[in-house]
């Protein structure tokens, strides 16, 4: 990673970082310095909760983890991790392979499971794997949380005109079925698209979808 | 690649649970009905029976239920039995589903055709049989596949004039059944071959008559068994039981046709061997359970039997050794290397006998004295290793865990100090910190191999001034991260002024260690809060006292007083032996060991050791 220039102003969120959790300091140092060694910014916690209790949004990159740790445990890690506003990727170090847990972290969504014997390649490119991951999620969170503050703009009725909408429907159906005039409607309509930014239906159909609106209804039609 | 392996074994799981009828393994079971026209007393049908299942359950993936009935037609001759026996055949076996079907038929085909076509339309048929009757069209009509295994006469014959060329009479015992007849047949087609040796045939008279008649058989005479399913009394006679029957009178020698009567005192013959027959018929039906049609496979005829002589009847009759074939097994010969060498032996045994009498008279007055000592302390010691070791099997998950933490941590810092030293102007003060680093984490790991292994150590007691404290602590982390992994709290509560005790380090720990991870197995079943472990230990009546409770599901009322007996356990993996060995340890410390259920909840393990003088 570039290591940051100390003469750019202070960044307002921190960059990609390596959070490294593990109960026992001496292993802790020593993967910290070879992680640091490698070019990366890494930050060392000895226990989840500390870690948790310092957790932001706006912090970047990846978690590297023990699984047995005193206290909350790296697979309760994970799980508190994935219900934060930030779930961030991780990636589970154990000093013995533990068939049934590391089944359990995959499903959770883990990036890796590694023992604490592999080689350092092995980290690192579970690392690298890891850190691109966090970017390509952080920019789909991004682009999420986007759409969800344009269609936030929208009023009640303007949202159940688009329903219809994306359903096909043509301006009379519509009115029709909620009661109103035609015109309406097409104000409506004209009032959506200006809103989100869009031309065509097509659009429109995508953009609901991408964000998962109106799914619930569609099988009852 | 892990996750895969692991999906992969539940997905099979799920496809095994489709299946009604399988074993653990997840292989369909096969179920093999065997019917058999003689009864229990047959014992060359026995053998095949034998044989036919070892060999099958042998070469089968799958595992086989074997279904065995016996008409036993010897006894019961009359029509109506063998309708009955259909009867019950179809009405037991209506709701079974059946595999294949072994039939053993011995008077007709019938049992291996048109009874299991009747009953079982469907299901596959494989028969053995040995007998000289004619193969009906009706069974290649069936589709049935099977061994017929003639009787070896040529073979026979041969061997006899081999044994004894200067046999001059030959008599047959032979009986009436149609299968009876057909052997007879036989063998008076092959008589008809041989030269020179006149051929007689005691088939009219009942065979109880045989054993006064054969007292004065004319020299040169031998007596060839043939099959007697039943006489002209209508009895049916084994050949082992003709056999017996014979020998104590028979002043001529008697040869057979099956193996079974081997060791009777008959002289052999190229005999058919039920075991041997058994394994082929095992390879086919086999071949027929893996799906493959009986159509297909042609019946087999066998003419060829073994040649088999029982070397204490080659004695009896003076038969010369020299004579019996190479090709030809000799059973029941006793080790020649005794003959040769018998003087020898008997001398070096005596040596032995003397020598060995005179080194237990030193030695008696000596051993008496410390023997019942020895004994008990060499059990003792012996016992504490079993243990030990079994209880390091549950630790050693835990030391290995405990192991890779320091060498995970040396293998990074090694890395990391590559990476450093690859750096244009690598920083000194950095790799002498990991160096240092490195041999922290080095000695880390040898502590915990020390450990282990003076935990695995076959010691025998010793005795020493010991510091509970230290002992305890030590024993507590060694548990520490067992613990940890079942989310167990342990806690310590040791007075402060607890004597030094007398006693061996490593058994003390061992039994601590044992109350420790019973009192955890105790609490599998708990709810978080009362997951607690604790060990106490403090003075009390010139004493001191140890505890460890647990918050666990207690002790039955009725087995408090019994836990400490040898093989008594209360849980399903354990094996009983752990609280014996322990109260064994105790007490040969000079302590009391006792168990009893806390008011509250759990149970609590209390021992006593001496202070040190």
């Amino acid at each position: 990673m570039n290591p940051t220039n100390p003469a750019s102003p202070a960044p307002v969120t921190p960059p990609p970082t390596i959070y490294i959790l593990d109960d026992d300091a001496s292993f802790l140092k020593s993967a910290t310095r070879l992680l640091r060694a490698s070019g990366y910014q890494v930050e060392a916690f000895e226990s989840a909760q500390v870690f948790l209790d310092k957790l932001t949004p706006g912090m970047s990159g990846c978690v590297v983890t023990d699984l047995e740790m005193p206290g909350l445990n790296g697979l309760q890690l994970q799980a508190a991790l994935a219900r934060s506003a930030n779930p961030m990727p991780v990636i589970f170090l154990s000093a013995q392979g533990d068939i049934p847990k590391t089944v359990h972290a995959m499903r959770g969504g883990a990036e890796d499971f590694l023992t604490k014997l592999g080689p350092k390649e092995e980290l690192l490119d579970a690392v690298k794997r890891a850190l691109s991951r966090d970017v390509r999620e952080r920019k789909q969170r991004g682009r999420m949380q986007e759409l969800h503050d344009l269609f936030a703009q929208l009023s009640e009725r303007e949202l159940e005109v688009l329903g219809h909408v994306v359903q096909g429907k043509l301006n009379k159906q519509i009115a029709d079925e909620l009661g109103i005039n035609e015109r309406t409607v097409k104000l409506h309509r004209t009032n959506i698209t200006r809103t989100l930014q869009v031309q065509s239906v097509a659009e429109l159909t995508r953009l609901t979808e991408e964000l998962g609106l109106f799914k619930k209804n569609r099988p009852s039609e | 690649m892990m996750l895969l392996l692991t999906l992969g074994i539940f997905s099979q799981t799920r496809d095994v649970q489709a299946q009604p009828s399988t074993n653990i393994y997840g292989a369909p079971i096969k179920r093999v009905l065997m019917l058999f026209s003689e009864g229990r007393e047959s014992s060359g049908g026995l053998m095949l029976e034998q044989s036919i299942q070892a060999e099958m359950q042998k070469r089968s993936t799958n595992p086989i239920e074997f279904y065995v009935e016996r008409m036993d037609v010897g006894r019961f001759s009359d029509p109506m039995h063998s309708r009955l026996f259909q009867d019950y055949l179809g009405k037991k076996y209506a709701g079974r589903h059946l595999d294949l079907i072994i039939a053993v038929p011995s008077r007709d085909y019938s049992l291996a055709g048109e009874v299991p076509d009747a009953l079982f339309p469907n299901v596959p048929v494989v028969f053995v049989t040995v007998n000289e009757l004619e193969v009906p069209t009706v069974l290649n009509k069936l589709g049935v596949t099977g061994i017929i295994q003639r009787f070896d006469l040529r073979g026979t014959m041969a061997l006899i004039l081999k044994l004894q060329p200067d046999t001059r009479r030959i008599v047959v015992v032979g009986g009436t059944s149609s299968s009876d007849r057909a052997t007879l047949n036989r063998i008076e087609e092959v008589s008809k071959t041989v030269e020179g040796v006149e051929f007689g045939f005691w088939t009219n008279e009942p065979i109880a008559a045989l054993p006064a008649a054969a007292k004065n058989l004319p020299e040169g005479t031998v007596i060839l068994l043939s099959t007697v399913q039943r006489d002209v009394t209508g009895q049916q006679y084994m050949m082992p039981q003709m056999a017996q029957m014979l020998m104590p009178t028979a002043n001529s020698p008697i040869y057979v046709l099956g193996s079974s009567a081997l060791g009777s005192g008959v002289v052999g013959g190229a005999v058919i061997d039920p075991s041997d027959l058994g394994v082929r018929t095992a390879q086919l039906a086999g071949h027929i359970l893996t799906g493959v049609s009986p159509r297909s496979v042609p019946i087999e005829i066998d003419t060829s039997g073994t040649q088999m002589v029982d070397w204490h009847a080659l004695q009896r009759w003076h038969i010369n050794e020299s004579r019996v074939p190479p090709e030809c097994f000799v059973r029941f010969q006793p080790v020649s290397l005794w003959e040769e060498h018998r003087h020898l032996i008997l001398f070096t045994a005596a040596v032995f006998v003397l020598q060995a009498a005179t080194i237990a008279g030193l030695l008696t007055q000596r051993r008496q004295r410390r023997r019942a000592e020895m004994m008990l302390l060499s059990q003792r010691t012996e016992l504490a290793h079993v243990s030990r070791v079994s209880t390091m099997g549950q630790l050693a998950s835990s030391l290995a865990h405990e192991l890779n933490q320091p060498l995970g941590a040396i293998l990074r810092n090694a890395e990391a100090g590559e990476l450093f030293l690859q750096k244009e102007n690598p920083d000194l003060d950095e790799i002498r910190a990991i160096l240092a680093d490195i041999r922290k984490d080095d000695e880390r790991a040898g502590n915990v191999i020390n450990r282990m292994r003076s935990l695995l150590k076959r010691r025998s007691l010793e005795s020493d001034p010991l510091d509970l404290h230290g002992l305890i602590e030590e024993t507590v982390t060694l548990a520490r991260s067992d613990a940890a992994s079942r989310r167990i709290h342990l806690s310590m509560r040791l007075a402060s002024d607890l004597p030094l005790v007398l006693g061996d380090r490593v058994h003390l720990q061992q039994v601590l260690l044992n109350l420790m991870l019973n009192g955890m197995d105790a609490m599998g079943a708990c709810r978080t809060a009362d997951r607690v472990l604790s060990v106490q230990a403090q003075k009390l009546d010139g004493h001191v006292q140890v505890a460890v409770k647990d918050r666990g599901t207690g002790i039955p009322a009725d087995k408090v007083e019994r836990v400490f007996e040898p093989f008594f356990s209360t849980k399903n993996e354990g094996m009983g032996m752990g609280l014996a060995i322990s109260r064994t340890i105790i007490e040969a410390h000079g302590g009391t060991i006792r168990a009893e259920n806390n008011p509250d909840k759990g149970a609590s393990f209390i021992f006593t050791l001496k202070p040190a003088p």
